[in-house]
C-alpha cells in the first residue's frame, strides 16, 4: 500500500476542490488513507472520477470499434464490387472487340461482294462484244457485196483486246473470290 | 477475492487494449495491465522471464489469431506452457466459438476462453469470480460466452 504524507494529501485535496484534478489510475487502489475521513473521501471521490472516465471511454472505444468493423466490412464489400465491376468491363471489352471483328468481316464481305459482282457483269458486256462482232463479221464473210478487209483487222483487234481484258478480268474474279473465303479465317486466327 | 496483481494481454487489435484495460479497471480485475500486438512480442517476454522473472505477469489473455505473428495463440500458449515454464493462469480471449480450436487450446494448455464481443464486461466478472480456482489449478477449462 502507499501512504501519503499530511503535506501531500492537503494539496492532492486543494488540487481536487479549486481545479477538480483527482490522481487517475490503478494507483487508486493501492491508497493507504491511513483511516483520514477527509482523504478517504477524497480517494473515493477520485475512484468515481475514474471510473466515470473510463466508463466514458469505454463506451467510445467500442463505438469506434464497432465503426471500424463496418468500415472493415464496407471495404470488403467494397473490394468484391471492384472485382466484379472489373470483369464485367473485361467482358464488355471482349465483347466490343468481337463486335468490331464481325462487323469488319461483314463490311469485307459486302466490298468483296460487290467488287465480285461488278467484275461478273464486266465480263459478260466482253463476252457480249465478242460475241456481237463475230456474229456481224460472220455475216459479212458470208454476205460477198460487203468488203471485209478493213472489218477483218478490226475484228482481230478488237477479239484480241477482248480476251486480253476477260483473261485480267477472270484472274480479278478468281482474286476476290479468294480473298473473300480466306480472310474470315484470318481474322479469327489473329 | 484479491484482485490479479499484473495481466498481459496479447493481441493485434490495438482498440481492444484500450477496451480490456478499461473493462478490467472498472470491474477491478486488475492493478496492472499490460499489452503486447504479436505473439512473438509476447515471446521475447516469456523468454526473458525465464531467467529474470520480475516481472511475470499473473494472468495471460491471448487472442486467437494474432495477425503480423508469426505463430497463432494457441502456439504460443503451447510454447508458455510446455517450453518457457508455466507459473501463469493463461487463456484465450478471441471472437471465435470454434469448438476444434477450443479443443486444440486446451490440449495447449489453455485454462480458460472468453469469446469476445461488444459486451465483454459481464464475461470478465464471471472470469474474476472463478480466478482463484484458476489460481490454484483446480479449476476446469471453461469457455466464457
Amino acid at each position: 500500500m502507499i501512504k501519503f504524507s499530511k503535506e501531500d494529501v492537503e494539496k492532492l485535496i486543494k488540487l481536487a476542490i479549486d481545479n477538480k484534478i483527482f490522481i487517475e489510475g490503478p494507483i487508486l487502489k493501492m491508497i493507504d488513507t491511513d483511516d483520514d475521513s477527509l482523504f478517504e473521501t477524497y480517494v473515493k471521490d477520485a475512484i468515481e472520477n475514474d471510473q466515470e472516465n473510463r466508463r466514458k471511454r469505454l463506451e467510445i472505444t467500442k463505438q469506434i470499434q464497432t465503426q471500424n468493423t463496418q468500415l472493415t466490412d464496407n471495404a470488403k464489400e467494397n473490394g468484391r464490387l471492384m472485382q466484379e465491376l472489373k470483369g464485367a468491363v473485361e467482358k464488355a471489352q471482349e465483347a466490343k472487340e468481337n463486335a468490331l471483328n464481325d462487323l469488319d468481316v461483314v463490311q469485307r464481305k459486302s466490298q468483296f461482294k460487290l467488287i465480285d459482282r461488278i467484275v461478273t457483269v464486266a465480263l459478260w458486256i466482253i463476252m457480249g462484244v465478242g460475241i456481237i462482232t463475230t456474229v456481224l463479221y460472220a455475216i459479212a464473210l458470208f454476205n460477198s457485196t460487203i468488203d471485209t478487209t478493213l472489218l477483218g483487222s478490226t475484228w482481230s483487234n478488237l477479239f484480241g483486246i477482248l480476251l486480253t481484258n476477260s483473261f485480267s478480268i477472270i484472274g480479278t474474279i478468281m482474286g476476290v473470290k479468294y480473298a473473300s473465303e480466306a480472310s474470315p479465317k484470318k481474322i479469327n486466327n489473329e | 477475492m484479491q484482485m490479479i496483481k499484473s495481466i498481459l494481454l496479447v493481441d493485434d487489435e490495438t482498440l481492444f487494449h484500450l477496451v480490456f484495460d478499461d473493462a478490467c479497471n472498472i470491474l477491478n480485475i486488475s492493478l496492472s495491465l499490460e499489452s503486447v500486438s504479436s505473439a512473438d512480442a509476447a515471446e521475447v517476454l516469456f523468454k526473458k522471464y525465464v531467467n529474470d522473472p520480475t516481472d511475470k505477469p499473473e494472468c495471460v489473455f491471448v487472442d486467437l489469431n494474432i495477425v503480423g505473428s508469426s505463430f497463432d495463440g494457441i502456439e504460443l500458449v503451447r510454447r508458455i506452457n510446455f517450453q518457457y515454464g508455466n507459473g501463469v493462469v493463461i487463456g484465450i480471449i478471441s471472437s471465435s466459438c470454434d469448438q476444434i480450436e477450443m479443443a486444440k487450446a486446451e490440449l495447449a494448455g489453455a485454462q480458460f476462453w472468453i469469446v469476445k464481443s461488444d459486451d465483454i464486461e459481464p464475461r470478465l466478472e464471471q472470469f474474476r469470480d472463478d480466478y482463484d480456482g484458476y489460481k490454484n489449478r483446480t479449476g476446469i477449462f471453461k469457455v466464457y460466452k
